[in-house]
């Protein structure tokens, strides 16, 4: 698969989420307010079903937003957002990073790099404990690690880091090979800001 | 109650207006950003400020000028009002304040009862959480055995779970079915096996467990 497949991917599982979720619903609130008469004695029952569904919109809006671009990321960096993620979805994994800050391309390559390792970690029927997430300035570089993953989950990581010139790097127990497949240990990515 | 208002968005703002209204309470002001409300309520006095969060100044206006505020009128209660319920605005709308306090989903107060309810804690001196960021950060299970609140059991779980949105003991007891005087055995258990001492008052101590229940779902290590 060539490079930026996956990004590609991604559009249209957010076009088709905009379209089979918040646009159907919306439609279908459309119709049901159509319906309303204030006269109806079931009238302030459907008026707070239809908020529900509205929050309900919303949720769904939040999370292709979240797809988009993460507004904490934006905001507060890698260390917040991540913090975040692991626990709005109960993953189980630590994050360990400062303020420091990257600039977009590369804490959205980043973000979403630990994202799917997870995303696949939490998936995984053999996954051996929880993730360790490290975020670190060297020099120019950002250096990401993820320990405890599988070495499966690099595939993730090459998506998100090789467009910005990022480096792979798969370790078992402290002995780097490059690309090899090894099961269970440590992915570390590094990423030149700049 | 008197209420001012800070929401650049001029579309929820009007809404929240008229909800305000219809509420039947006294808006002193309603504008665009952090630094008009701080200098409105220079001469307007205020009992519930409510701030949108990511507002100008940016990119967190609202909390920003929350601190200068609670700085200048202490007794003032703050209403947080943001488009996602995150942990991470939780943890620093703590640290401007632990009384008075409240933060919600800006869909979530579309109703007078809500608003109203919402709006008497926080004059009341409590604080108030979005209900799913509560629930999310007593639900969400870790693996620190360690952890003291590990060692609650599930009915003061559920009980600190209620603290941390901000019930007072007569609002616990109703979620739970319970009498007051059960869920006081309860919190004295939760102080406890938490290691609050006796010597801090009650209030007081009610904010520290919240916070190290808080701290313990949040997995920093």
């Amino acid at each position: 698969m060539g490079l930026g497949a996956d990004r590609w991917r991604r559009r249209i599982r957010l076009e088709r989420q905009l379209h089979d979720g918040a646009s159907l619903r919306i439609s279908a609130l459309s119709l049901r307010l159509g319906l309303l008469r204030p006269d109806d004695d079931r009238f302030e029952r459907a008026v707070g079903e239809l908020q529900d569904e509205l929050h309900a919109v919303l949720d769904e809006l939040r999370a292709v937003a979240n797809e988009i671009y993460p507004a904490l990321l934006d905001e507060a960096g890698l260390g917040a957002a991540l913090r975040e993620l692991v626990d709005q979805a109960g993953m189980r994994a630590t994050v360990r990073a400062d303020e420091e800050r990257f600039g977009a391309a590369v804490e959205g390559a980043a973000y979403f790099t630990v994202r799917d390792c997870l995303l696949a970690a939490a998936d995984s029927a053999v996954h051996p404990g929880p993730v360790e997430v490290t975020v670190r300035r060297d020099g120019a570089d950002l250096v990401l690690s993820l320990r405890g993953v599988t070495a499966c989950h690099a595939e993730h990581v090459h998506d998100h880091a090789r467009p910005l010139g990022g480096s792979v790097l798969v370790a078992a127990h402290g002995s780097a090979t490059e690309s090899t497949p090894v099961d269970g240990r440590t992915i570390t990515v590094r990423i030149p800001c700049e | 109650m008197r209420v001012a208002l800070a929401e650049d968005g001029a579309l929820f703002r009007e809404g929240l207006l008229m909800l305000l209204k219809a509420a039947g309470h006294e808006i002193v002001g309603a504008v665009a950003g952090g630094d008009e409300l701080y200098a409105l309520l220079a001469t307007e006095q205020a009992d519930v400020a409510i701030l949108d969060i990511r507002m100008p100044p940016e990119p967190d206006g609202g909390l920003t000028t929350a601190e200068r505020l609670r700085a200048v009128h202490p007794e003032m209660g703050l209403l947080f009002l943001s488009h996602y319920a995150e942990s991470h605005y939780l943890m620093r709308i703590l640290q401007i304040g632990t009384d008075g306090i409240g933060y919600r989903l800006k869909e979530k107060v579309g109703s007078v009862e809500v608003l109203t309810d919402t709006l008497d804690r926080i004059a009341a001196g409590e604080i108030v959480i979005e209900p799913v960021l509560a629930k999310r950060l007593v639900e969400r299970p870790r693996g620190n055995k360690k952890d003291a609140v590990s060692t609650l059991s599930e009915r003061e779980i559920d009980v600190l779970r209620l603290m941390a949105e901000g019930r007072s003991n007569n609002g616990i007891a109703g979620q739970l079915f319970v009498t007051p005087k059960a869920v006081e055995k309860h919190i004295a258990n939760i102080f406890s096996k938490l290691g609050l001492h006796t010597d801090a008052s009650e209030h007081h101590r009610r904010v520290l467990a919240v916070l190290t229940y808080l701290r313990s779902q949040r997995g920093v290590g």
